[in-house]
Protein backbone atom coordinates (compact mmCIF):
# COMPACT_ATOMS: atom_id res chain seq x y z
CA UNK A 1 0.00 0.00 0.00
CA UNK A 2 1.50 3.69 -1.28
CA UNK A 3 0.68 6.38 -2.02
CA UNK A 4 0.50 5.76 -5.61
CA UNK A 5 -1.81 3.22 -4.67
CA UNK A 6 -4.01 5.28 -2.41
CA UNK A 7 -4.93 7.82 -5.51
CA UNK A 8 -5.83 5.04 -7.75
CA UNK A 9 -8.49 3.90 -4.87
CA UNK A 10 -9.20 7.35 -4.33
CA UNK A 11 -10.15 7.31 -7.80
CA UNK A 12 -11.90 4.07 -8.21
CA UNK A 13 -13.52 3.32 -5.36
CA UNK A 14 -15.59 6.67 -4.84
CA UNK A 15 -16.20 6.33 -8.68
CA UNK A 16 -14.53 9.52 -9.79
CA UNK A 17 -12.79 7.88 -12.82
CA UNK A 18 -15.95 6.79 -13.75
CA UNK A 19 -17.38 10.01 -13.20
CA UNK A 20 -14.78 11.41 -15.21
CA UNK A 21 -15.36 9.06 -18.24
CA UNK A 22 -18.99 8.77 -17.91
CA UNK A 23 -18.89 13.01 -18.49
CA UNK A 24 -16.54 12.93 -21.59
CA UNK A 25 -17.51 9.97 -23.20
CA UNK A 26 -21.72 11.57 -22.48
CA UNK A 27 -20.67 14.58 -24.83
CA UNK A 28 -18.56 12.48 -26.98
CA UNK A 29 -21.47 10.53 -27.86
CA UNK A 30 -24.07 13.07 -28.03
CA UNK A 31 -21.82 16.08 -29.81
CA UNK A 32 -22.07 14.51 -33.11
CA UNK A 33 -25.35 13.06 -32.46
CA UNK A 34 -26.85 16.84 -32.09
CA UNK A 35 -24.61 17.86 -34.83
CA UNK A 36 -26.15 15.60 -37.17
CA UNK A 37 -29.50 16.17 -35.73
CA UNK A 38 -29.89 20.02 -35.09
CA UNK A 39 -31.53 20.85 -37.92
CA UNK A 40 -34.31 18.04 -38.01
CA UNK A 41 -34.87 18.84 -34.74
CA UNK A 42 -35.21 22.48 -35.08
CA UNK A 43 -37.67 21.79 -38.07
CA UNK A 44 -39.71 20.41 -35.20
CA UNK A 45 -39.75 23.05 -33.17
CA UNK A 46 -40.09 26.06 -35.91
CA UNK A 47 -43.75 27.41 -35.07
CA UNK A 48 -46.39 28.03 -38.66
CA UNK A 49 -44.57 31.09 -40.57
CA UNK A 50 -41.27 30.69 -39.22
CA UNK A 51 -38.71 28.75 -40.73
CA UNK A 52 -35.55 27.90 -39.50
CA UNK A 53 -32.79 27.29 -41.45
CA UNK A 54 -29.27 25.39 -40.68
CA UNK A 55 -26.64 24.88 -42.93
CA UNK A 56 -26.19 21.01 -43.81
CA UNK A 57 -23.53 19.98 -40.95
CA UNK A 58 -19.95 19.69 -41.85
CA UNK A 59 -17.91 16.65 -39.77
CA UNK A 60 -16.42 19.75 -38.20
CA UNK A 61 -19.41 20.12 -36.53
CA UNK A 62 -19.60 16.87 -34.63
CA UNK A 63 -16.08 18.10 -32.91
CA UNK A 64 -17.36 21.18 -32.03
CA UNK A 65 -20.47 20.54 -30.48
CA UNK A 66 -18.59 17.52 -28.02
CA UNK A 67 -15.49 20.45 -27.24
CA UNK A 68 -18.12 23.30 -25.77
CA UNK A 69 -19.89 20.85 -23.69
CA UNK A 70 -16.76 18.84 -22.29
CA UNK A 71 -14.81 22.14 -21.91
CA UNK A 72 -17.28 23.39 -19.45
CA UNK A 73 -19.49 20.53 -17.76
CA UNK A 74 -15.98 18.17 -17.90
CA UNK A 75 -14.18 20.81 -16.68
CA UNK A 76 -16.09 21.63 -13.65
CA UNK A 77 -15.98 17.30 -12.82
CA UNK A 78 -12.10 17.58 -13.38
CA UNK A 79 -11.69 20.89 -10.71
CA UNK A 80 -14.26 19.49 -8.30
CA UNK A 81 -12.76 15.73 -8.25
CA UNK A 82 -9.30 17.52 -8.14
CA UNK A 83 -10.00 19.82 -5.28
CA UNK A 84 -11.44 16.79 -2.88
CA UNK A 85 -7.99 14.58 -3.69
CA UNK A 86 -5.77 18.21 -3.32
CA UNK A 87 -7.23 19.32 -0.35
CA UNK A 88 -5.67 17.09 1.77
CA UNK A 89 -5.27 19.53 4.78
CA UNK A 90 -9.49 20.17 4.63
CA UNK A 91 -9.97 17.55 7.30
CA UNK A 92 -7.31 17.62 9.80
CA UNK A 93 -7.05 14.46 11.56
CA UNK A 94 -6.86 12.99 8.11
CA UNK A 95 -3.90 15.36 7.06
CA UNK A 96 -2.30 14.19 10.56
CA UNK A 97 -2.13 10.89 8.98
CA UNK A 98 -0.48 11.41 6.02
CA UNK A 99 1.85 14.84 7.26
CA UNK A 100 3.44 12.88 10.30
CA UNK A 101 4.38 9.66 7.95
CA UNK A 102 6.04 11.20 5.15
CA UNK A 103 9.03 13.24 5.12
CA UNK A 104 7.94 15.95 2.15
CA UNK A 105 4.61 16.78 1.48
CA UNK A 106 5.70 16.61 -2.36
CA UNK A 107 5.29 12.56 -1.22
CA UNK A 108 1.17 13.98 -0.76
CA UNK A 109 0.95 16.31 -3.44
CA UNK A 110 2.67 14.86 -6.87
CA UNK A 111 0.23 11.13 -6.36
CA UNK A 112 -2.60 13.03 -6.20
CA UNK A 113 -1.68 15.42 -8.83
CA UNK A 114 -0.70 12.49 -11.01
CA UNK A 115 -3.45 10.29 -10.71
CA UNK A 116 -5.69 12.97 -11.04
CA UNK A 117 -4.47 14.92 -14.12
CA UNK A 118 -4.36 11.53 -15.90
CA UNK A 119 -7.77 10.31 -14.78
CA UNK A 120 -9.13 13.65 -16.48
CA UNK A 121 -6.26 13.61 -19.34
CA UNK A 122 -7.66 9.73 -19.71
CA UNK A 123 -11.41 11.06 -19.69
CA UNK A 124 -10.84 13.84 -22.37
CA UNK A 125 -9.04 11.36 -24.48
CA UNK A 126 -11.95 8.53 -24.38
CA UNK A 127 -14.60 11.06 -24.69
CA UNK A 128 -12.65 12.74 -27.99
CA UNK A 129 -12.14 8.90 -29.43
CA UNK A 130 -15.85 8.57 -28.85
CA UNK A 131 -16.60 11.84 -30.85
CA UNK A 132 -14.23 11.00 -33.65
CA UNK A 133 -15.60 7.64 -34.36
CA UNK A 134 -18.91 8.56 -34.11
CA UNK A 135 -18.32 11.85 -36.25
CA UNK A 136 -16.89 9.48 -38.83
CA UNK A 137 -20.02 7.34 -38.87
CA UNK A 138 -22.92 10.42 -38.95
CA UNK A 139 -20.82 13.07 -40.55
CA UNK A 140 -17.67 11.82 -42.55
CA UNK A 141 -13.62 11.91 -41.16
CA UNK A 142 -11.91 14.48 -39.74
CA UNK A 143 -7.79 14.94 -40.40
CA UNK A 144 -6.66 12.09 -37.74
CA UNK A 145 -3.28 14.34 -37.16
CA UNK A 146 -5.01 17.72 -36.22
CA UNK A 147 -7.78 15.57 -34.02
CA UNK A 148 -4.50 14.29 -32.17
CA UNK A 149 -3.05 17.20 -32.17
CA UNK A 150 -6.49 18.92 -30.36
CA UNK A 151 -6.59 16.06 -27.91
CA UNK A 152 -2.78 16.51 -26.91
CA UNK A 153 -3.38 20.18 -26.16
CA UNK A 154 -6.41 19.44 -24.52
CA UNK A 155 -5.00 17.21 -22.37
CA UNK A 156 -2.59 19.24 -21.68
CA UNK A 157 -4.92 22.30 -20.47
CA UNK A 158 -6.89 19.55 -17.82
CA UNK A 159 -3.55 18.83 -16.32
CA UNK A 160 -2.67 22.54 -16.30
CA UNK A 161 -6.18 23.20 -14.69
CA UNK A 162 -5.16 20.49 -12.08
CA UNK A 163 -2.05 22.02 -11.24
CA UNK A 164 -4.44 25.10 -10.65
CA UNK A 165 -5.94 23.46 -8.07
CA UNK A 166 -3.01 22.40 -6.29
CA UNK A 167 -1.56 25.84 -6.19
CA UNK A 168 -4.90 26.81 -4.30
CA UNK A 169 -5.30 23.59 -2.42
CA UNK A 170 -1.39 25.23 -0.93
CA UNK A 171 -3.23 28.43 -0.06
CA UNK A 172 -7.19 27.63 0.98
CA UNK A 173 -8.25 24.77 3.11
CA UNK A 174 -11.69 23.62 2.24
CA UNK A 175 -12.40 21.33 -0.79
CA UNK A 176 -15.37 23.76 -1.81
CA UNK A 177 -13.27 27.06 -1.09
CA UNK A 178 -10.33 25.21 -3.53
CA UNK A 179 -12.49 24.28 -6.45
CA UNK A 180 -14.44 27.54 -6.56
CA UNK A 181 -10.81 29.42 -6.36
CA UNK A 182 -9.67 27.20 -8.88
CA UNK A 183 -12.58 27.50 -11.13
CA UNK A 184 -12.45 31.40 -11.03
CA UNK A 185 -8.87 31.41 -11.76
CA UNK A 186 -9.79 29.43 -14.74
CA UNK A 187 -12.73 31.78 -15.53
CA UNK A 188 -11.42 34.86 -15.36
CA UNK A 189 -7.56 33.01 -17.51
CA UNK A 190 -10.39 32.73 -20.37
CA UNK A 191 -12.03 35.86 -20.30
CA UNK A 192 -8.84 37.56 -20.30
CA UNK A 193 -7.75 35.74 -22.89
CA UNK A 194 -10.61 37.27 -25.22
CA UNK A 195 -9.09 40.32 -25.35
CA UNK A 196 -6.25 41.22 -28.04
CA UNK A 197 -3.61 38.99 -28.68
CA UNK A 198 -3.07 37.87 -25.18
CA UNK A 199 -5.28 34.71 -25.64
CA UNK A 200 -2.36 32.86 -27.92
CA UNK A 201 -0.48 33.02 -24.72
CA UNK A 202 -2.63 31.70 -22.14
CA UNK A 203 -3.70 27.55 -21.29
CA UNK A 204 -7.02 28.36 -21.72
CA UNK A 205 -7.03 28.57 -25.54
CA UNK A 206 -5.76 25.11 -25.79
CA UNK A 207 -9.27 23.95 -23.99
CA UNK A 208 -10.79 24.16 -26.98
CA UNK A 209 -7.81 24.15 -29.91
CA UNK A 210 -9.47 20.48 -31.12
CA UNK A 211 -12.64 22.83 -32.65
CA UNK A 212 -10.36 25.23 -34.85
CA UNK A 213 -7.63 22.30 -35.60
CA UNK A 214 -9.98 20.54 -37.40
CA UNK A 215 -11.74 23.48 -39.07
CA UNK A 216 -7.63 24.09 -40.82
CA UNK A 217 -6.03 26.80 -38.42
CA UNK A 218 -2.61 26.43 -38.32
CA UNK A 219 -0.58 24.14 -36.33
CA UNK A 220 1.60 25.88 -35.11
CA UNK A 221 -1.17 28.55 -33.29
CA UNK A 222 -1.13 27.03 -29.68
CA UNK A 223 2.51 26.47 -29.43
CA UNK A 224 2.84 29.69 -26.94
CA UNK A 225 -0.05 28.67 -25.01
CA UNK A 226 1.11 24.80 -24.75
CA UNK A 227 5.12 26.30 -23.48
CA UNK A 228 3.03 28.46 -21.18
CA UNK A 229 0.87 25.64 -19.72
CA UNK A 230 3.72 23.00 -19.46
CA UNK A 231 5.98 26.05 -17.55
CA UNK A 232 2.93 27.27 -15.46
CA UNK A 233 1.81 23.54 -14.94
CA UNK A 234 5.87 22.83 -12.91
CA UNK A 235 5.73 26.51 -11.90
CA UNK A 236 1.93 25.87 -9.80
CA UNK A 237 3.43 21.90 -8.29
CA UNK A 238 6.50 23.46 -7.17
CA UNK A 239 4.13 26.74 -5.28
CA UNK A 240 1.65 23.43 -4.21
CA UNK A 241 3.90 21.99 -2.52
CA UNK A 242 6.03 24.70 -0.78
CA UNK A 243 2.39 26.64 0.11
CA UNK A 244 1.36 23.26 1.97
CA UNK A 245 4.84 22.35 3.55
CA UNK A 246 4.84 25.82 5.42
CA UNK A 247 0.97 25.66 6.34
CA UNK A 248 0.41 24.26 10.31
CA UNK A 249 -1.72 22.10 10.82
CA UNK B 1 15.65 13.37 28.00
CA UNK B 2 14.10 12.26 24.68
CA UNK B 3 12.62 15.55 24.71
CA UNK B 4 13.27 19.06 26.14
CA UNK B 5 11.72 22.22 25.02
CA UNK B 6 13.14 25.79 25.83
CA UNK B 7 10.97 28.70 26.52
CA UNK B 8 8.61 27.33 24.09
CA UNK B 9 5.84 29.74 23.17
CA UNK B 10 3.21 29.60 20.79
CA UNK B 11 1.34 32.25 19.65
CA UNK B 12 -2.05 32.46 17.25
CA UNK B 13 -2.45 36.14 17.35
CA UNK B 14 -3.27 37.70 20.43
CA UNK B 15 -4.06 34.68 21.98
CA UNK B 16 -0.65 32.49 23.70
CA UNK B 17 -1.54 28.74 23.26
CA UNK B 18 1.98 28.18 24.95
CA UNK B 19 3.80 30.39 27.58
CA UNK B 20 7.44 29.95 27.56
CA UNK B 21 7.30 25.98 28.35
CA UNK B 22 10.70 24.24 29.23
CA UNK B 23 9.62 20.69 29.27
CA UNK B 24 11.67 17.51 30.01
CA UNK B 25 10.52 14.38 29.14
CA UNK B 26 12.65 11.08 30.19
CA UNK B 27 13.25 8.41 27.74
CA UNK B 28 11.42 5.72 27.92
CA UNK B 29 9.00 6.92 30.75
CA UNK B 30 5.49 7.27 29.84
CA UNK B 31 4.56 11.02 30.91
CA UNK B 32 1.22 12.19 31.10
CA UNK B 33 0.13 15.86 29.91
CA UNK B 34 -2.89 17.42 31.82
CA UNK B 35 -4.60 20.42 31.95
CA UNK B 36 -8.11 21.93 31.14
CA UNK B 37 -9.94 22.37 28.16
CA UNK B 38 -7.40 25.26 26.50
CA UNK B 39 -4.36 24.97 28.39
CA UNK B 40 -2.29 24.07 25.48
CA UNK B 41 -2.36 20.19 25.66
CA UNK B 42 -2.57 20.14 21.74
CA UNK B 43 -0.55 22.43 20.67
CA UNK B 44 2.43 21.39 22.46
CA UNK B 45 1.36 17.66 20.87
CA UNK B 46 1.66 19.55 17.49
CA UNK B 47 4.99 21.75 18.00
CA UNK B 48 6.71 18.10 19.38
CA UNK B 49 5.28 16.39 15.72
CA UNK B 50 6.38 19.13 13.77
CA UNK B 51 2.90 20.17 12.67
CA UNK B 52 3.21 23.58 14.02
CA UNK B 53 6.32 26.12 14.55
CA UNK B 54 6.97 27.61 17.47
CA UNK B 55 6.69 31.41 17.87
CA UNK B 56 9.65 31.32 20.18
CA UNK B 57 11.94 28.88 22.22
CA UNK B 58 13.65 25.70 20.90
CA UNK B 59 12.02 22.04 20.76
CA UNK B 60 14.39 19.29 21.03
CA UNK B 61 13.34 15.94 20.41
CA UNK B 62 15.81 12.80 20.27
CA UNK B 63 14.48 10.47 17.78
CA UNK B 64 14.25 10.80 13.77
CA UNK B 65 11.24 11.67 12.95
CA UNK B 66 9.73 8.57 11.31
CA UNK B 67 10.08 7.21 14.71
CA UNK B 68 7.66 9.49 16.12
CA UNK B 69 3.94 9.22 15.98
CA UNK B 70 1.26 11.42 16.37
CA UNK B 71 -2.29 10.09 17.28
CA UNK B 72 -4.98 12.93 17.24
CA UNK B 73 -7.97 12.74 19.60
CA UNK B 74 -10.60 12.04 16.72
CA UNK B 75 -8.37 10.04 14.49
CA UNK B 76 -10.16 9.60 11.31
CA UNK B 77 -9.28 7.87 7.74
CA UNK B 78 -10.55 8.03 3.88
CA UNK B 79 -13.86 6.15 4.66
CA UNK B 80 -13.44 3.74 1.52
CA UNK B 81 -10.37 2.19 2.82
CA UNK B 82 -10.59 -0.83 5.03
CA UNK B 83 -8.86 -0.84 8.24
CA UNK B 84 -6.08 -3.44 7.20
CA UNK B 85 -5.39 -1.31 4.07
CA UNK B 86 -5.19 1.98 7.22
CA UNK B 87 -2.47 0.17 8.85
CA UNK B 88 -0.72 -1.26 5.78
CA UNK B 89 -0.76 2.39 4.79
CA UNK B 90 0.59 3.83 7.68
CA UNK B 91 3.00 1.20 7.96
CA UNK B 92 4.74 1.30 4.53
CA UNK B 93 5.16 4.69 4.30
CA UNK B 94 7.25 4.66 7.36
CA UNK B 95 8.79 1.16 7.47
CA UNK B 96 8.59 -0.18 3.76
CA UNK B 97 10.18 -3.12 5.25
CA UNK B 98 8.24 -4.20 8.01
CA UNK B 99 6.74 -8.12 7.51
CA UNK B 100 2.96 -7.98 6.40
CA UNK B 101 2.29 -10.26 9.87
CA UNK B 102 2.78 -6.76 11.72
CA UNK B 103 -0.37 -5.38 9.97
CA UNK B 104 -2.45 -8.27 11.41
CA UNK B 105 -0.34 -8.33 14.54
CA UNK B 106 -1.57 -4.99 15.41
CA UNK B 107 -5.09 -5.31 14.36
CA UNK B 108 -5.32 -8.24 16.68
CA UNK B 109 -3.86 -6.54 19.54
CA UNK B 110 -6.39 -3.11 19.07
CA UNK B 111 -8.93 -5.65 19.08
CA UNK B 112 -9.86 -4.65 15.03
CA UNK B 113 -8.93 -8.30 14.25
CA UNK B 114 -12.46 -9.16 12.46
CA UNK B 115 -13.07 -5.65 11.59
CA UNK B 116 -9.99 -5.25 9.12
CA UNK B 117 -11.67 -6.03 6.33
CA UNK B 118 -14.60 -3.46 6.55
CA UNK B 119 -14.41 0.06 5.40
CA UNK B 120 -13.88 2.36 7.85
CA UNK B 121 -16.48 4.29 7.13
CA UNK B 122 -18.54 1.98 8.96
CA UNK B 123 -16.69 1.98 12.16
CA UNK B 124 -17.67 3.75 15.31
CA UNK B 125 -15.69 6.04 16.74
CA UNK B 126 -14.37 3.81 19.03
CA UNK B 127 -13.40 1.56 16.47
CA UNK B 128 -11.63 4.37 14.58
CA UNK B 129 -9.98 5.19 17.94
CA UNK B 130 -8.64 1.77 17.70
CA UNK B 131 -7.11 2.11 14.74
CA UNK B 132 -6.01 5.32 15.22
CA UNK B 133 -4.01 3.57 17.70
CA UNK B 134 -2.82 0.37 15.36
CA UNK B 135 -1.61 2.77 12.86
CA UNK B 136 -0.04 4.69 16.05
CA UNK B 137 2.26 1.95 16.83
CA UNK B 138 2.28 -0.35 13.94
CA UNK B 139 5.91 0.73 12.87
CA UNK B 140 7.45 0.65 16.37
CA UNK B 141 8.15 4.52 16.54
CA UNK B 142 10.30 5.13 19.64
CA UNK B 143 7.92 7.94 20.50
CA UNK B 144 4.37 8.40 20.50
CA UNK B 145 2.12 11.37 21.09
CA UNK B 146 -1.24 10.61 21.97
CA UNK B 147 -4.17 12.78 22.17
CA UNK B 148 -6.83 11.52 24.49
CA UNK B 149 -6.12 7.96 23.25
CA UNK B 150 -9.04 6.35 25.62
CA UNK B 151 -11.51 8.99 25.46
CA UNK B 152 -14.15 7.17 22.63
CA UNK B 153 -13.93 3.48 23.97
CA UNK B 154 -16.08 2.03 26.78
CA UNK B 155 -14.86 0.20 29.66
CA UNK B 156 -13.78 -2.61 28.15
CA UNK B 157 -11.19 -0.68 25.48
CA UNK B 158 -9.91 1.68 27.86
CA UNK B 159 -8.71 -0.98 30.00
CA UNK B 160 -6.70 -2.58 26.93
CA UNK B 161 -5.69 0.72 25.63
CA UNK B 162 -4.28 1.37 29.11
CA UNK B 163 -2.68 -2.23 29.06
CA UNK B 164 -1.17 -1.35 25.80
CA UNK B 165 0.67 2.21 26.90
CA UNK B 166 1.78 -0.17 29.96
CA UNK B 167 3.22 -2.75 28.01
CA UNK B 168 5.37 0.19 25.89
CA UNK B 169 7.22 1.52 29.15
CA UNK B 170 10.66 0.68 28.09
CA UNK B 171 10.43 -0.57 24.79
CA UNK B 172 9.27 3.65 23.65
CA UNK B 173 8.64 7.33 24.89
CA UNK B 174 4.68 7.74 25.69
CA UNK B 175 3.52 11.00 25.76
CA UNK B 176 0.08 11.09 26.90
CA UNK B 177 -2.59 13.67 27.31
CA UNK B 178 -6.13 12.63 28.71
CA UNK B 179 -8.87 14.23 30.66
CA UNK B 180 -9.01 11.16 32.59
CA UNK B 181 -7.05 11.84 35.55
CA UNK B 182 -7.40 8.52 36.99
CA UNK B 183 -5.89 6.76 33.68
CA UNK B 184 -3.26 9.22 33.94
CA UNK B 185 -2.05 8.28 37.55
CA UNK B 186 -2.99 4.73 36.37
CA UNK B 187 -0.25 4.40 33.54
CA UNK B 188 2.05 7.60 33.78
CA UNK B 189 5.07 7.63 35.67
CA UNK B 190 6.15 11.41 35.11
CA UNK B 191 3.44 14.09 34.33
CA UNK B 192 2.78 17.72 33.53
CA UNK B 193 0.31 19.90 34.38
CA UNK B 194 -0.70 22.71 32.19
CA UNK B 195 -2.56 26.12 32.33
CA UNK B 196 -3.47 28.77 29.67
CA UNK B 197 -0.37 27.27 28.09
CA UNK B 198 2.13 27.54 31.28
CA UNK B 199 3.32 24.95 32.68
CA UNK B 200 2.71 24.57 36.22
CA UNK B 201 4.47 21.82 37.38
CA UNK B 202 6.18 18.71 35.83
CA UNK B 203 8.30 15.76 37.40
CA UNK B 204 7.71 12.30 38.76
CA UNK B 205 3.77 11.79 39.62
CA UNK B 206 4.89 9.85 42.95
CA UNK B 207 6.69 13.72 43.95
CA UNK B 208 3.67 15.12 42.96
CA UNK B 209 1.14 13.23 44.61
CA UNK B 210 3.27 12.55 47.91
CA UNK B 211 4.48 16.56 48.24
CA UNK B 212 0.21 16.97 48.50
CA UNK B 213 -0.44 14.48 50.53
CA UNK B 214 -2.83 15.75 53.37
CA UNK B 215 -3.82 13.16 55.98
CA UNK B 216 -6.99 12.45 55.90
CA UNK B 217 -9.30 9.57 56.78
CA UNK B 218 -12.89 8.86 54.41
CA UNK B 219 -15.29 7.28 56.95
CA UNK B 220 -18.94 5.94 55.75
CA UNK B 221 -21.81 5.92 58.77
CA UNK B 222 -25.00 5.13 58.70
CA UNK B 223 -27.58 8.04 59.29
CA UNK B 224 -27.53 10.43 61.62
CA UNK B 225 -23.85 11.97 60.50
CA UNK B 226 -24.39 15.64 61.98
CA UNK B 227 -23.91 14.55 65.76
CA UNK B 228 -21.26 12.43 65.29
CA UNK B 229 -19.14 15.12 62.94
CA UNK B 230 -19.82 17.45 65.32
CA UNK B 231 -17.91 15.01 68.46
CA UNK B 232 -15.13 14.69 65.92
CA UNK B 233 -14.69 18.46 65.92
CA UNK B 234 -14.13 18.43 69.50
CA UNK B 235 -10.72 16.65 69.38
CA UNK B 236 -7.57 18.79 69.02
CA UNK B 237 -5.81 16.25 66.51
CA UNK B 238 -9.18 17.05 64.16
CA UNK B 239 -8.53 19.97 61.44
CA UNK B 240 -11.08 19.31 59.14
CA UNK B 241 -14.53 17.80 59.21
CA UNK B 242 -16.85 18.10 56.08
CA UNK B 243 -19.52 15.90 53.94
CA UNK B 244 -17.84 14.27 50.97
CA UNK B 245 -21.57 12.17 49.48
CA UNK B 246 -24.37 11.12 51.09
CA UNK B 247 -23.52 9.93 54.84
CA UNK B 248 -19.71 9.76 54.57
CA UNK B 249 -17.23 12.62 56.16
CA UNK B 250 -14.08 13.36 55.00
CA UNK B 251 -11.84 14.12 58.16
CA UNK B 252 -8.29 15.56 58.22
CA UNK B 253 -6.31 15.24 60.87
CA UNK B 254 -3.19 16.70 61.79
CA UNK B 255 -1.18 13.06 61.49
CA UNK B 256 -2.30 9.93 60.61
CA UNK B 257 -0.85 8.39 63.59
CA UNK B 258 -3.28 10.65 65.72
CA UNK B 259 -5.98 9.24 63.95
CA UNK B 260 -4.60 5.54 64.00
CA UNK B 261 -4.49 6.10 67.88
CA UNK B 262 -7.55 7.81 68.26
CA UNK B 263 -9.97 7.78 65.82
CA UNK B 264 -11.84 4.61 66.32
CA UNK B 265 -12.61 5.69 70.36
CA UNK B 266 -13.60 8.77 68.88
CA UNK B 267 -16.25 7.16 66.46
CA UNK B 268 -17.30 4.87 69.52
CA UNK B 269 -17.64 7.27 71.82
CA UNK B 270 -19.84 9.29 69.43
CA UNK B 271 -22.03 6.52 69.43
CA UNK B 272 -21.09 6.38 65.46
CA UNK B 273 -22.77 3.43 63.70
CA UNK B 274 -19.74 2.68 61.30
CA UNK B 275 -20.14 0.72 57.47
CA UNK B 276 -16.44 1.48 56.83
CA UNK B 277 -13.60 3.79 56.94
CA UNK B 278 -9.83 4.34 55.96
CA UNK B 279 -7.24 6.47 55.11
CA UNK B 280 -7.19 8.71 51.77
CA UNK B 281 -4.33 8.66 49.61
CA UNK B 282 -3.82 11.43 47.95
CA UNK B 283 -5.36 11.66 44.19
CA UNK B 284 -4.37 13.01 41.04
CA UNK B 285 -7.87 15.20 40.45
CA UNK B 286 -7.15 16.65 44.19
CA UNK B 287 -3.94 17.58 42.74
CA UNK B 288 -4.40 18.63 39.85
CA UNK B 289 -7.92 20.93 41.09
CA UNK B 290 -5.72 22.69 43.48
CA UNK B 291 -2.91 23.36 40.90
CA UNK B 292 -5.48 24.50 38.21
CA UNK B 293 -7.95 26.35 40.31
Amino acid sequence: MSLWRLEWLRLVRTRRLLAIAGIYLFFGLTGPLTARYLSASLGRVGTEGVRIEVPPPVPADGITQFAGNANQIGLLVVVLIAASALAFDSRREMAVFLRTRVDSVRSIVLPAFTATAAAAASGLVLGSLAAWYETAVLLGGVPAGRMLLGMAYGALFLVFAVAVVAAVAGVVRGVLATAGVALAILVLLAIAGSFGTLGRWLPTSLAGAMDPLVRGASLTDHLPAAAVAAASTVALLWFAISASARREL
Amino acid sequence: MIVETTGLTKRYGAHTALDNVDLAVPAGSVFGLVGPNGAGKTTLLGVLAGLRRPTAGTVRVGVERRLMALLPDTPQFDPWLTGREVVALAASLVAPDLPPERVDEVLEQTGLAEAAGRRVGGYSRGMLQRLGLASTIVAEPRLLLLDEPASALDPAGRREVLDLITRLRGTATVILSSHILGDVQEVCDSVAVLRAGRLLYQGPLAELLVGRAVPAYRIHLRPPVGPVAEALRQHEWVSEVAGAGPDVLRITVRSLRHAEEHLPAALGAAGARVVSFGPLAPDLEDVFLELTS
